[in-house]
């Protein structure tokens, strides 16, 4: 990823949201500011505070809590993001 | 005994008798119940020779010492045999009402030997066993034999065929109380080959419990560990299994149109979320069970179980069709002829393949939903081009010249997971002792749900430790026998507490994995005697060579050969696959080889 790419001003990544956190959010999608990982879902928790109480626990992932970038599993909540991003939220799920 | 009731029943068929024995505890503290005391008593009743739609096979019904004990999920049962399918040993076990009730009739154990010169069912009411005239029954569908049979949840249970296993579908399974399955690896055909229609049951023993004091604690206690966990409070109950659909999509590796894709283009529209918000009616359980996964889901033409996650994706992705309505529907379908939904979704989608690429003369084509239920009508009743279809893929494809096609392992139709994307579920697949299943362990928990952990799902080094716990976990789950989401929120050593307060058999921590270590290995032993060899240890072409074009998975295939070659070593079998003397001794196997 080229460092350009990495500037935050203006970032609007794609969120998707799953399972219960479309209730709390009222949508399946949405856009939300940062630069990175942290920054999309703090603000996200901040607009949305039901969300961030599943989502977050002390500034860390919850448990169980899952994010992907662009469909890769991300343990890095400083991961960068760019304008075309996607960042998709899923509450523990279990299956099989 | 404690926990087991200690009872064998033998029906013989041929002469409609029955004995019964006290059940071996030797045999039974090593192998519990379940799949493990399954596949110990096949191991002795059906060797290479006998053919598995054959008077010769057997059908081993088991439940274990905690089933009706009203310990959480204490409901489920087993079947064991040589399936039709694979010629793999075969183990399936299901939820419901019909385990619990089987074992208050007084059984651990019930052998079905022999063939009925005409269709018969059987009844049993503790130690009155009655065998009835079934030429009346015979042709009728699961969900109305069900109820002139009598089917009361907690009184009289109903387990039976449908025209699928009397036609002798390789798919066919076995279903009790109306809608649950023992359903893969098509022990339904087994029945049918022995004119058997229905086994009914009415029990009123509960099994004695060691130290019941004991268990009262480990009954609260488990209630409040699965009370405590998001996934079993919260998770299954709100969107059931349906809800990996999205995220498996999400991460690309959700196999589509025959695994042809690694992504769904319509995965929203046949979502948990979507089934939830639209056609879910309510929740419902199975006895004992606080979790309730099951849905219970409605549409203009239909009301019932399900469907679950693998149905929804079979019948689904894998056959590139978005219309839930017509999955929902065609789930019921299978349901009441009696058939496997994972196998017949990825045969039809098999065949959809065949079809447009004019190998096979057909109409069948991806994403059509308005030819489900007319493909699935055919296979059950061996018709027109369902003829063709009703033994899987696998014979399917082979018969047109493409079996590369065909997308299994070991015979047996693989479920959603790409393994392309997923390294670990790959190797799972691929060492499966009945073929491709997700239910002998299972790496979405590790590989995507970070269940206990996240660990990388591309990785291949390192990986088949990681499939042998998994392995064999689900091997002494299963011979418990509990449902496989109690183990979401309790860890497998705690059912070790909970064995030993019911047996008064002290099992020691970390002995529940070596009894699933012990049942595994059996399990091989038994595959390796029927002629399967490392060979058989693969995964389709298709898997191996040919990466996504596009998406999360882009440029992967599987690896599966050096992780294959790890988890030999690490199983302590040599490098053709056989466990070793020293494996089979330290596992207290090694007097089967005499």
């Amino acid at each position: 990823m080229c460092a350009s790419k990495r500037k935050k001003a203006n970032i609007m990544p794609v969120v998707k949201l799953y399972a219960s956190l479309r209730k709390f959010a009222g949508t399946k999608e949405l856009s939300m500011a940062g630069g990175t990982v942290r920054a999309v879902v703090s603000e996200l928790a901040r607009q949305k505070p039901a969300i961030g109480e599943i989502v977050l626990e002390k500034d860390r992932l919850a448990p169980h809590v899952i994010v992907t970038l662009n469909g890769h599993n991300i343990t890095d909540l400083d991961a960068p993001v760019v304008e075309q991003d996607v960042v998709a939220i899923f509450p523990p799920i279990a299956g099989g | 005994m404690a926990g087991w009731s200690g009872n064998v029943l033998d029906i013989d068929l041929n002469s409609q008798t029955f004995t019964t024995y006290p059940l071996d505890r030797e045999m039974a503290r090593q192998f519990i119940g379940g799949r493990g005391l399954g596949a110990r008593l096949l191991w002795d009743m059906v060797g290479p020779e006998v053919d598995p739609l054959s008077p010769a096979n057997v059908l081993i019904f088991t439940n274990g010492p905690l089933t009706a004990t009203g310990y959480q999920t204490s409901n489920r049962f087993s079947v064991t045999t040589k399936s039709p399918l694979t010629g793999t040993v075969l183990d399936a076990n299901s939820g419901g009402f019909w385990g619990m009730q089987f074992k208050k009739a007084g059984y651990d154990v019930m052998i079905v030997r022999g063939r009925a010169e005409k269709p018969i069912w059987i009844e049993i009411k503790n130690d009155e066993i009655t065998f009835h005239d079934a030429s009346e029954l015979w042709g009728l569908r699961v969900f109305a034999l069900t109820e002139k049979l009598g089917q009361n949840n907690n009184r009289r249970n109903v387990l039976c065929i449908g025209p699928a296993g009397e036609n002798l579908s390789r798919l066919a399974s076995i279903m009790n109380d109306r809608e649950r399955a023992l359903a893969r690896g098509g022990p339904g055909a087994v029945m049918g080959s022995k004119n058997l229609k229905a086994i009914v049951v009415e029990g009123k023993d509960r099994p004695k419990i060691e130290d019941p004091e004991r268990f009262k604690f480990l009954l609260y206690e488990t209630r409040k560990l699965l009370a405590a966990s998001p996934l079993t409070s919260q998770a299954l109950p709100e969107f059931g299994t349906v809800v990996l659909m999205n995220i498996m999509n999400n991460i690309g590796a959700l196999a589509t149109r025959n695994h042809q894709q690694t992504q769904f283009e319509g995965a929203e529209a046949i979502s948990g979320e979507e089934l939830t918000e639209k056609y879910l009616v309510r929740n419902a359980s199975c006895w004992a069970c606080p979790i309730g996964c099951t849905r219970i889901s409605k549409t203009g033409k239909v009301e019932g179980e399900g469907p679950e996650f693998e149905t929804t994706w079979a019948l689904g992705a894998q056959c590139g069709i978005d219309d839930l309505p017509a999955i929902i529907e065609a789930n019921a379908l299978c349901n009441d002829l009696g058939m496997d939904t994972i196998s017949v979704g990825s045969t039809i989608a098999c065949a959809m393949e065949l079809s447009e690429k004019g190998y096979l003369d057909s109409d069948l084509r991806f994403g059509r939903a308005d030819q489900l239920a007319s493909v699935i009508e055919a296979m059950a009743y061996r018709k027109d081009i369902g003829a063709d279809l009703a033994d899987g893929s696998l014979r399917l494809a082979t018969k047109y010249g493409h079996p590369e096609l065909s997308m299994t392992a070991k015979g047996m139709e693989m479920p959603a997971y790409d393994p392309r994307g997923l390294q670990g579920q790959g190797l799972l697949y691929a060492t499966s002792n009945r073929g491709g299943c997700h239910m002998r362990g299972n790496m979405i928990g590790l590989e995507v749900l970070g269940l206990p952990k996240l660990i990388d799902r591309f990785q291949v080094q390192g990986k088949s430790s990681f499939v042998i716990l998994n392995q064999n976990s689900s091997a002494a789950i299963d011979s418990l026998v509990i449902c496989k989401f109690t183990n979401m929120g309790v860890a497998d050593e705690y059912f070790a507490r909970v064995l030993s307060a019911v047996t008064g058999i002290q099992y020691a921590t970390g002995e529940m994995i070596k009894v699933g270590e012990r049942v595994w290995n059996l399990e091989r032993l038994y595959n390796n005697r029927e002629g399967f060899t490392s060979k058989d240890d693969t995964l389709p072409p298709r898997l191996l060579t040919e990466a996504p074009g596009d998406g999360p998975s882009q440029g992967w295939v599987s690896h599966l050969e050096p992780m294959l070659k790890e988890y030999y070593r690490t199983r302590g079998w040599d490098q053709n696959g056989v466990p070793t003397k020293q494996k089979l001794t330290e596992l207290g196997l090694v007097n089967l080889l005499n």
